[in-house]
């Protein structure tokens, strides 16, 4: 095993308490608190900047450079706003590290809120995980209680209020700005860019927008320095983070590694596939990048060799699929998502993707029209680069990429339905692979 | 009248930095901040659009404007991206990626579209149809289900919505939340299932919401009044301008043999830009035919009777023979330009007479004095660019959502964009003024007077608000608007002048109807000649008499009454003779006063167009045009002549002028043909010389206070009310806002009011519900002509005036 | 002499032609022997469901399409009180000029619903130009047996779409109920006072 674990973020989540107060500072938390609060904000800004972290919500913009664009002494207020909003279907980092570690993300609000000069933070949390919710609140709770939050922190002169929010379910509202809007109390849509938030965001004010993994990070950069964390990662992708291996593994669960580790390790680490199955394919982050397979294991999971491969990393939360998968139907599956998802504001978006579900349902069901492959590949390329917000591009991936390894299996979707061509029971844990 | 029409003033545009970019290969240099798709259209070239429109902030919606800008690899929105300096954008004519990108958003807005193209309203005018054939496929891709709703379903009484149709650009919700400030609809649900909708309480009620339906641009919105009743390639289009308010906006007024259909906004920039008002849009019924179809003779039965224009003409005659200099003339606000100065001429040279007034309401002597001396002959004053601009603009006794939209819209326009300080003298803060974020100057009725002194005197009795307020005031290009009904706040008008003269704030009355700033400027005032001249100053009264073609000594010198002066005169026995024109007595302080008179006068010409109040008791009706059957000029608060041509052509019927004309030769006195044409001529020639300019009232400020149990009435009118020109549209009234009554939680607590309140008079009484605002205690606010609220009519009175309140046991 | 042989020559060949085959066809006498040809563009009609609720949605797309502007349209909405067609929209006024149709049949192409056909009947002359302009109730198809006279409701359970598949085959004992209902209206006592329908609706 080249790669080892690297446990930080998730290192102590077997502690009983790991999500108190008390669990967090017997490991050294809050400790970069006073650290930071003795720099300059500009400094804070700068180490972080020489770190290369880059954002850990998906599109991977380095967090340091998004932190300086915010203007200062422009007489308005800045806003800190974490996105919590984790629902990528196969994304599953945020939720654990939020029930788990909360209070790495409190430091590290505390800390960027410094940094940026915002008196006022927003945990915006998905609506449909009221357990999470609670841990966040508690551990906020917890660190007024504690004099980490509040008015003149430590007697650092400094203030900040932290506000934790709860979304009412939308996966667009882990679009930044569609985030925004939600949390002015607006419907969730994106909003036309420029200005970007960092100009005009929170309230019309300069806003940083977050996430959850990006800011739990800063506590432990601050704590342990520039070099300590480019040890880890590539020269590009520096840095550890959250893979949370989903699918077809012994042992799915939330893995903490050094970028550039690549996926055969990961699966490894996860106990290898379940008994009696092989790789088909994998999604190395969430259903939104094209998707790979066995062909694809060796590759370093870093930002540059994933865009290379043709696919992202995306929020790295690779999920596995085995021989008994239709891919017909987990595209369908995926589009249906997009479909329900999309949030009517552009037309490629809204029309494109039901258009191409109600197609892909026909090659589902076994009955579809051959030269339909090529309509929902137009339509692909139509929403592509077209839609307002990522969301579009996002539900035009799935296809392309299934028709580059698996363009039979929607052709067997003209004559013989993904039920019939893939037991479904099969690929489910209540069948042993060897079922099939 | 081309007298009225000034040098433009001072609007030389500001120097803005421009940007090079060549757009298809041509070189342009647009200015900075210019969206690509204007700057296209420069060139003629139309980047197909839907979400777009040059009046709403850009959303890049649609994603129908893709273009190729050079260096980008993804087609960007040409309605949101801002030309920058030498930028290279290749539009569909010129690049395959934005052909494509269209090609791509047209078929998927059409793949939900139902194909009801031959029962649809917009079909044969609508964009989408339009973009189709040129950007889209000649046959659809698409064999699913297409996307179902209900349809069509209420927005409100008169917008109707078919949510099949929608492709979700959001222009009538933009227009509703950014232009009109009543955000009412807006987009619900997410994904192919979004749509338009209302909350299911509130309707779609806003003064604007005709403007949706010219917006959208599929058949999404309909109007009920139009709703099936033609095709585009039906109608005639005739570009006319609105004759409610003193707004002035131009309008397109769609016509199928000689009925009109529909009227919808003209893009008139430089008033009321692509925008008007419900009123304006749909209230035309009354100017549907004249409903009298030959003049009427009273018989010696007591009726009228149907009688030739020779034989009604002759009577007139004998009925005015011995009239001269023992008449009066009423005109009412409603009349042209043209028409107007017929009648001034008509009272001074033909009757000798200078009892003429226009003011069918409530007036006073101060009003006359300050239209006189202020408003009369000033030409172009204050326009709508000017208020746009404005440092502060103070509205004094002045709502100007109900009384006149379009500057409401634009006072709200430059709220929002540039934060334009807006301040309000009057008893609560309005909707309206809370959508122009404007601030209330609390002020009871009467004491408006006071509240402007106050304001020159820098403010201080007003509180912060005030200081800052008068503060602006000095600043160049402020504006004080005063409204109609100062005329009856002793001195406010002469307290608003002295504002005006001391701060430097340019001065601008704006009358609620649209013939009212006409008949200022042809005179219908006594003592008042056109272009603004004096009746009591020699030079003024050879210059009128050289322009009318008569002697000097055929005009009157003894200055006139005014209109209650008349009244009085007319039940003493005063005339012989009195001829009215559009006026209604119920729009009058004392109706039954004005109908006494009516009765009393010896003989009474009523020159109308429909049977009313006044027609009643005439001798001799003569009928005349309709709006749409007449040209003429109407001129607008800013003093902007707003000339508007026949929409039926081919009517016989008569002006006013052109009646007026015939009596006059019946006379022999013959004041020449008066026709359009000649009327123009006659105002060129009339245009204010400077001479004989009357002095600027000054008269002391008083107030009025009321005793416990009583309250003084404040009032003004609804934009949507019980008017004579909104008869005959049931969809349009459903939208007016229904009648309360505010008043203070103190004053409600005093008179022990719940839910309804009696206000009382001598004359009659009121019962509405109470709304309690905040506002100064002992005044009682109250719609003026609404439904169950006609305060002219029923109690008798007007604003300022005291009433008794008792709690009331619902209606 | 010469000139005799001429003349019977002349009648000889009258006198052959009688035995000819003979072109002329007599009318009006002998018309039901010559119908016209399938396709004659003749009068026009406005068709039918088979419910009896009209085709035409007044769309005016004829009026559009004609050359000779001989058709005035003007459509109006359906609504619960009275319903002439299937939809939001019947067409209220529906005239054709034949004192200016060319009879070419663009408009037939035209029509969107297949509610404007042409019939066979040519004998349109009159004598009074007023006489010439049908009117909708001129042109409007005779009643087939299982019509229903509109306005009436359209057959319970069925849409617009129905109507245009062909899935509407006649008028249901609803549709006929309804309408006697509304021909004879009950009358509705609200509060003690009696209205008829027509005025409750009003």
């Amino acid at each position: 095993m080249a790669t080892p674990l690297t446990p930080i973020l998730t290192a102590h989540w077997d502690d009983p308490d790991s999500f108190t107060i008390d669990g967090y500072s017997r490991h050294g938390g809050y400790d970069a608190l006073p650290k930071a609060l003795a720099m300059e904000p500009d400094a804070v800004i700068g180490l972080v900047k020489d770190t290369g972290l880059r954002g850990r919500g998906g599109a991977g913009f380095p967090t340091g450079l998004k932190w300086s664009f915010v203007p200062q002494n422009d007489g308005k207020p800045h806003y800190l706003v974490v996105n919590a909003d984790e629902s990528e279907p196969g994304a599953c980092k945020d939720m654990p590290l939020l029930m788990a570690n909360p209070h790495a993300l409190v430091e590290g609000i505390i800390i960027t809120c410094y940094a940026i000069r915002a008196r006022h933070a927003f945990i915006y949390v998905r609506g449909e995980v009221p357990h999470a919710i609670r841990r966040v609140a508690a551990a906020v709770r917890e660190a007024y209680q504690a004099g980490h939050i509040g008015t003149n922190i430590h007697g650092s002169g400094f203030d900040l209020d932290v506000v934790v929010h709860s979304g009412a379910g939308a996966y667009i509202c882990g679009e930044e700005t569609a985030l925004l809007d939600s949390l002015e109390g607006r419907r969730g849509q994106p909003r036309l860019k420029p200005p970007f938030p960092a100009v005009a965001g929170l309230y019309a004010s300069p806003t940083v927008v977050n996430n959850v993994e990006t800011i739990s990070n800063i506590p432990y950069i601050i704590r342990n320095g520039v070099d300590w964390f480019r040890q880890f990662g590539t020269e590009k992708s520096p840095g550890f983070k959250l893979f949370s291996v989903s699918g077809h593994v012994r042992s799915p669960g939330v893995y903490e590694a050094p970028l550039g580790i690549t996926m055969r390790e990961l699966i490894d680490y996860a106990g290898g596939m379940r008994e009696g199955s092989e790789l088909k394919f994998w999604v190395p982050g969430g259903s939104s990048v094209p998707m790979l397979t066995a062909e694809h294991l060796d590759l370093p999971m870093t930002y540059e060799a994933m865009a290379e491969a043709g696919t992202m990393l995306g929020t790295a939360t690779p999920m596995v699929f085995d021989q008994t998968v239709s891919v017909v139907k987990t595209v369908t599956r995926w589009l249906e998502f997009y479909k329900h998802e999309s949030c009517g504001k552009c037309t490629p978006c809204r029309e494109g993707t039901s258009w191409m579900t109600g197609l892909l349902e026909t090659f589902e069901a076994g009955h579809g029209q051959e030269s339909d492959l090529q309509i929902i590949d137009d339509i692909c390329h139509q929403i592509a680069g077209r839609s307002f917000c990522a969301l579009g591009d996002a539900a035009a991936t799935p296809f392309p990429g299934a028709m580059k390894y698996f363009r039979d299996e929607f052709v067997a979707g003209t004559h013989t339905s993904a039920d019939d061509a893939f037991n479904p029971v099969a690929s489910t844990v209540l069948a042993g692979a060897s079922t099939r | 009248m081309t007298a009225t029409i000034p040098v433009p003033a001072d609007s030389s545009p500001p120097p803005v930095d421009g940007v090079s970019i060549t757009v298809d290969g041509v070189p342009m240099t647009v200015p900075k901040g210019t969206m690509i798709i204007r700057a296209a259209e420069q060139i003629g070239v139309e980047v197909p659009r839907f979400c777009d429109h040059p009046l709403l902030d850009p959303v890049a919606a649609c994603r129908m404007c893709l273009v190729e800008i050079e260096g980008q690899g993804k087609p960007q929105p040409a309605c949101a991206v801002a030309a920058s300096e030498g930028m290279s954008v290749k539009t569909q004519r010129t690049s395959e990626m934005a052909e494509l990108a269209q090609r791509g958003v047209m078929e998927f807005l059409l793949i939900n579209h139902p194909l009801d193209c031959p029962v649809c309203d917009k079909g044969g005018e609508c964009p989408l149809q339009n973009q189709a054939m040129e950007h889209g496929r000649s046959e659809s891709r698409f064999d699913l289900e297409k996307r179902h709703f209900d349809k069509p379903i209420n927005l409100s009484a008169q917008i109707l919505l078919d949510r099949e149709r929608c492709v979700s650009c959001a222009r009538c919700t933009r227009f509703s939340e950014q232009i009109a400030g009543d955000p009412l609809i807006e987009l619900f649900e997410r994904g192919s299932k979004q749509q338009v909708g209302i909350a299911e309480d509130r309707p779609f009620d806003s003064y604007f919401s005709g403007n949706t339906v010219q917006v959208c641009p599929v058949g999404a919105l309909t109007s009920s009044q139009y709703r099936f009743r033609s095709r585009p390639f039906d109608l005639v289009s005739v570009p006319t301008v609105c004759e409610h308010c003193s707004s002035g906006c131009g309008l397109r007024t769609d016509v199928r043999r000689s009925t009109v259909l529909r009227r919808l906004a003209w893009d008139t920039p430089e008033v009321n830009e692509e925008w008007n008002c419900d009123k304006g849009r749909f209230a035309f019924a009354h100017a549907a035919t004249p409903e009298f179809d030959t003049p009427l003779v009273r018989g010696d039965d007591g009726i009228l009777h149907a009688a030739t224009w020779p034989e009604a003409l002759e009577r007139v005659a004998e009925g005015l023979a011995d009239a001269r200099g023992r008449s009066a003339v009423l005109t009412g606000g409603r009349l042209t330009l043209e028409d107007s100065l017929a009648y001034s001429k008509f009272a001074r040279a033909v009757l000798g007479t200078d009892d003429v007034d226009f003011r069918a309401r409530p007036h006073s002597t101060e009003e006359a004095d300050f239209l006189a001396s202020v408003v009369a002959g000033s030409g172009l004053g204050v326009t709508y660019d000017q208020l746009e601009n404005a440092p502060v603009v103070v509205l004094a006794g002045l709502d100007p959502e109900e009384e006149s939209p379009i500057v409401f819209l634009r006072l709200r326009k430059a709220a929002r964009k540039r934060q334009l300080p807006i301040a309000s003298i009057a008893a609560w803060a309005t909707p309206g003024l809370g959508k122009m974020f404007g601030t209330l100057l609390p002020t009871a009725p009467g004491a408006e007077g006071e509240a402007l002194s106050a304001l020159a005197r820098g403010g201080d009795t007003l509180g912060s608000d005030g200081r800052r307020i008068a503060a602006l005031l000095n600043e160049p290009g402020a504006v004080i608007l005063v409204g109609e009904r100062l005329a009856t706040c002793t001195g406010a008008l002469s307290a608003a002048a002295a504002l005006a003269h001391t701060t430097g704030a340019r001065l601008a009355w704006i009358p609620r109807r649209a013939g009212e700033r006409g008949a200022v400027e042809a005179g219908l005032l006594p003592g008042l000649l056109p272009g603004g001249r004096s009746l009591a100053d020699a030079q003024s009264r050879a210059e009128v008499a050289a322009a009318w073609g008569v002697s000097v000594d055929d005009l009157p010198t003894k200055v006139g009454r005014e209109v209650d002066a008349i009244v009085e005169a007319a039940r003493a026995g005063a005339y012989n003779a009195l001829v009215v024109a559009g006026v209604d007595p119920f729009d009058t302080r004392r109706p039954d006063d004005v109908i006494a008179a009516l009765e009393a006068v010896p003989f009474l010409v009523s020159i109308e167009v429909r049977p009313s109040a006044v027609t009643e008791f005439a001798d001799v009706v003569l009928p005349v045009s309709t709006i749409t059957q007449r040209a003429g000029t109407f001129v607008d608060w800013e003093g902007r002549t707003r000339v508007f041509g026949q929409v039926f052509r081919t009517s016989l019927a008569l002006t006013d002028a052109r009646v007026l004309a015939m009596i006059a030769d019946e006379l022999d006195r013959p004041v020449g043909r008066q026709d359009v044409a000649g009327m123009r001529k006659e105002a060129a020639a009339l245009a204010p010389s400077g001479s004989g300019r009357r002095e600027v009232p000054s008269v002391a400020a008083s107030s009025v206070s009321a005793s416990s149990g009583q309250a003084v009435v404040s009032t003004w009118h609804h934009l949507l009310d019980e008017g004579t020109l909104q008869r005959g549209d049931d969809d349009l009234a459903a939208t007016a806002r229904t009648a309360v009554a505010r008043v203070s939680a103190a004053t409600a607590r005093a008179a022990g009011l719940t839910d309804f309140v009696t206000l009382s008079t001598d004359a009659g009484s009121l019962d509405l519900p109470v709304v309690v605002t905040d506002m100064p205690d002992g005044v009682v606010w109250l719609p003026t002509n609404s439904h169950n609220s006609n305060v002219r009519r029923v109690l008798g009175v007007d604003h300022g005036a005291i009433v008794s309140l008792a709690s009331g046991g619902g209606a | 002499m010469g000139e005799l042989p001429q003349v019977v020559r002349g009648f000889g060949t009258t006198f052959v032609t009688m035995f000819k085959h003979v072109n002329t066809e007599q009318y009006p006498e002998a018309k039901d022997k010559f119908p016209p040809k399938p396709r004659f563009h003749g009068r026009h009609q406005l068709n039918r469901h088979p419910d009896g609720l009209e085709k035409c949605v007044g769309c005016e797309l004829c009026a559009w399409a004609c050359p000779a502007d001989a058709i005035y349209v003007e459509g109006a909405d359906n609504n619960d009180i009275a319903r002439f067609s299937p939809g939001e929209r019947y067409g209220r006024v529906y005239q054709i000029n034949y004192l200016r149709c060319i009879f070419c049949g663009l408009c037939i192409e035209a029509c969107p619903t297949r509610a404007l056909t042409m019939t066979h009947d040519f004998e349109l002359a009159d004598n009074g130009r007023e006489k010439l302009i049908f009117e909708k109730a001129d042109l409007l198809a005779p009643m087939l047996p299982g019509m229903l006279k509109p306005p009436h409701a359209m057959a319970p359970g069925t849409t617009a779409k129905d109507y245009y598949e062909g899935t509407v085959r006649g008028a249901t004992p609803e549709q006929i109920a309804d309408a006697e209902a509304q021909a004879n209206p009950e009358p509705v006592v609200i509060e003690g006072v009696v209205f008829l329908d027509s005025e409750v609706t009003q």
